[in-house]
């Protein structure tokens, strides 16, 4: 299980420069559907690697479903030469996205987020339509459902402003 | 920021639509943003539960 709270709270407290996406952006619109990790999309800038190292650190980032024993050092050397990492932690699965298919990279993305207050806490996230641009332009056939749940709730929130 | 162009309709997507629960959605709606999430790690946690469970009852007896 995820524990949002607690990855959230790291992250904001680290003033780590985030948006939520994927599934928990999803759920943050209205979706139903269940999602077993947390998908951020991070900042590249060297400041932010270190803050990002330092948020999560404390809760055992390895790669996911990497063999036991695999060296993999959890410092900003490893996240600068890497883009997007799948991870397992203490508090859950998280990946990190330097850039996603269809969106680009924080920078890019930041203009089109809403900012959510959450667990006491203010965090951005892709907002409803750039989602579903991202999850359309990512071509997953397992997608197809959780994108017609996504347009109908674009349709709902649309007939009801 | 640049406009994005509207969705255009997939008739792909449009097919699945049809199954969507819309009332589920508009309960959805109801709810802040952290109850929503709340919702979500409660379902999450159901689901470990029953996984737990299941790989239990599946080992094999000692």
């Amino acid at each position: 299980m995820t524990n949002l709270d607690a990855i959230l709270r790291a992250l904001t407290t680290s003033k780590v420069e985030f948006l939520i996406v994927g599934g928990v952006a999803a759920a943050i619109h209205g979706s139903v559907r269940g999602t077993s990790d947390v998908d951020f999309v991070y900042s590249r800038s060297t400041a932010n690697l270190a803050r990002l190292v330092s948020a999560l650190s404390a809760a055992h980032p390895y790669l996911r479903g990497a063999p036991a024993g695999l060296p993999f050092r959890w410092d900003v050397e490893t996240i600068r030469r890497g883009l997007n990492f799948t991870l397992v932690t203490d508090v859950g699965d998280i990946d990190l996205l330097g850039e996603i298919v269809g969106g680009g990279t924080y920078e890019e993305l930041k203009d089109q987020c809403i900012r959510v207050q959450v667990f006491g806490l203010e965090c951005l996230c892709l907002d409803l339509e750039p989602l579903i641009r991202v999850k359309r332009a990512a071509g997953r056939p397992k997608d197809l459902e959780a994108i017609a749940e996504l347009e109908k709730l674009l349709e709902l929130k649309r007939r009801r402003s | 920021m640049k406009e994005a162009p509207a969705l255009e309709p997939d008739p792909i997507i449009e097919a699945y639509k049809k199954d969507v629960d819309e009332t589920l959605l508009l309960e959805a709606l109801q709810l802040s943003h952290e109850h929503r999430l709340s919702k979500l790690m409660n379902l999450q946690a159901e689901a470990a539960e029953l996984r737990r469970v299941a790989g239990a009852n599946l080992a094999p007896p000692k």
